[in-house]
């Protein structure tokens, strides 16, 4: 089978997009897939090893202000593409994706003089030429882990002002991925009930979805087998992202004994303001450390070594950093947003309803009471991450649809 | 000289000089008087000729006005679960702006495909206007900022 990936973005090292595609493509090439990926920068140089990668032009240009555009880059703006995406991001609209799906539209017609694929999967993009790109005589199917109306309803609970609002509004191509999403042969969604959120927010019909869990790398997530902290919480995300819940985390944590700290792998203030803000709103700067951007090696470290990790989420399409802690024997605490309640079984974790501090504090007390259950807690946890969230099921799981996806489009179902 | 600053000299010569064009025509070569517009008789004009440049130009206006109002449309009906009250410090009074905009973008484009049937003058003109300005601006901008941008690190005098 040959596959091209598409995405827009292909940082193997940070981003959900990149990290999937660099994974998902490396275990298809494993499985004796034949992969070709398309990506937007910042590009994947090590993927040249088991793919080609064609790269397309992107002047990310998004949240910077024109005076603040390297010389470069402005340089390269008035191209017909990067001056549409400059005159959209000046109107604070993020076109990214709409730009990206018509290069490479035009970039795939040049590929398809001299190579043909079985399949097309995009990541994410649903830019309106992915339409168009079905008339090149095959199927697409794309990854969409969860709908954007999750993260626009998540930054209008935090908007204030009109302004914000209608920025937040401009800011998703929600009309665009509507249209694109439906027309689009197969969706791949992360967790079961993501088949409702899709069609909840793009109408997409419940046999157009299919469910392959996300991978992780278990051989990096490991237990490091250092001793581990008392008392020690641990949380592991974007803190401007209002769907983590985060002010619910905190006031359960103004409920929790003082010895009890709390450890965020993200980066604190200045740079990021929106937790430190509520940290001292809920008087807790003794009590919460930020970490910064850590390596790979140092995020395994402090998973073997905190205690407990725990997701105040209101939604999740996935859910990663419970799965590399139960990869690492750690035991979560859990809201039972979105995918969580797929990830985490009451054998690995204590699952709570979001938006509710108390049952957090409750179930972090818990925990932390009984050394016992969360050392049983912890083995239970890795077994399920191996069993159920590795690259390898994912890409043969992927693969499956891609086989199911073919054999209906030839079959002209 | 590097050749992207020979473009930003480009664009802002070209981008001010039409904008300059369009300002003399419009305020200094009829003396501030609209009268002589208003008579424009695009009626005398063939249907092929007239839609052929009013369809792009009231898309692109409706495309905006429709943005608009979909905008005010969501705010005023979208449920979102409000934040927990103890970090809420301002008023929100969004969904009466919201209905404002609802109001106005809809009025704009009633009277803009209104304009567009009788043909009047100004429901294409000023569209047209203002959607020039928007690309001429962006261009000037760009050029501005490629020639006032250093093309290279400056050098390190330790």
């Amino acid at each position: 089978m040959k596959v091209l990936i598409v995405g827009y973005r292909g940082n193997p090292y940070c981003g959900g997009q990149g990290i999937y595609i660099y994974n998902l493509s490396k275990e298809l090439a494993k499985l004796g897939v034949e992969v070709d990926v398309m990506v937007g920068p910042p590009y994947p140089d090590p993927l040249e090893e088991w793919a080609t990668v064609y790269k397309i032009e992107n002047l990310h240009l998004w949240s910077m202000k024109t005076r603040e555009i390297p010389f470069e880059k402005l340089g390269r703006i008035f191209t017909p593409w990067n001056f549409a995406d400059f005159i959209l991001t000046r109107l604070h609209m993020f076109p990214e994706m709409e730009t990206f799906s018509f290069r490479a539209f035009f970039a795939l017609k040049k590929i398809l003089k001299t190579k043909r694929y079985d399949i097309i999967h995009d990541i994410q993009s649903l830019g309106w030429a992915t339409v168009p790109m079905k008339g090149y005589g095959m199927p697409i199917v794309t990854t969409v882990h969860h709908p954007l109306t999750k993260d626009r309803e998540a930054d209008l609970m935090g908007n204030r002002t009109m302004w914000d609002k209608v920025t937040t509004l401009l800011f998703y191509p929600l009309i665009m991925q509507s249209f694109v999403i439906k027309r689009l042969d197969r969706v791949i969604t992360s967790f079961g009930e993501g088949v409702d959120e899709l069609r909840k927010a793009f109408g997409v019909k419940r046999e157009k979805a299919s469910v392959v869990y996300n991978g992780m790398d278990v051989d990096l997530f490991q237990n490091t087998g250092e001793k581990r902290e008392e008392n020690a919480l641990l949380f592991v995300g974007n803190t401007e992202d209002s769907k983590k819940g985060l002010v619910y985390l905190f006031e359960a944590l103004t409920m929790l004994p003082e010895n009890i700290t709390l450890t965020i792998v993200d980066e604190g203030p200045p740079k990021r303001m929106s937790a430190a803000r509520m940290i001292k709103k809920f008087g807790l700067e003794h009590r919460v450390k930020f970490t910064g951007k850590l390596t790979y090696e140092a995020l395994v470290s402090i998973y073997s070594r905190k205690t407990i990790l725990v997701m105040s989420s209101l939604f999740e399409g996935f859910g990663l950093p419970a799965v590399e802690a139960m990869s690492c024997k750690t035991p979560v605490v859990v809201t039972t947003a979105g995918s969580l309640k797929e990830v985490v079984t009451g054998d690995c974790g204590v699952l709570v309803p979001p938006k509710d501090p108390v049952a957090l504090k409750d179930a972090i007390l818990k925990l932390l009471g009984d050394k016992a259950l969360r050392e049983r807690m912890g083995e239970n946890g890795r077994k399920r991450a191996v069993e159920n969230f590795s690259w390898p099921v994912a890409a043969k799981n992927t693969l499956e649809v891609y086989k199911d996806v073919v054999r209906e489009y030839r079959s002209g179902k | 000289m590097p050749r992207a600053k020979i473009w930003g000299f480009l664009a802002v010569i070209l981008s001010a000089g039409l904008f300059a064009l369009s300002v003399y025509s419009l305020f200094i070569f009829n003396k501030g008087d609209f009268s002589s517009f208003s008579s424009v008789n695009l009626q005398e004009l063939n249907s092929l000729t007239y839609y052929s440049a009013a369809i792009p130009i009231s898309a692109i206006a409706l495309w905006v006005l429709a943005t608009g109002f979909w905008i005010g449309w969501v705010i005023l009906t979208i449920k979102v679960v409000p934040p927990m009250p103890e970090i809420v410090e301002k008023k929100d009074n969004s969904r009466i702006k919201a209905f404002f905009l609802c109001l106005l973008t809809a009025a704009l484009a009633a009277l803009l495909v209104y304009g567009v049937y009788v043909r009047s003058f100004w429901s294409l003109a000023v569209p047209a206007i203002v959607i020039s300005a928007v690309i001429l601006g962006a261009v000037f901008w760009v050029g501005m900022a490629i020639i006032t941008t250093r093309a290279t690190l400056p050098v390190n005098k330790k």
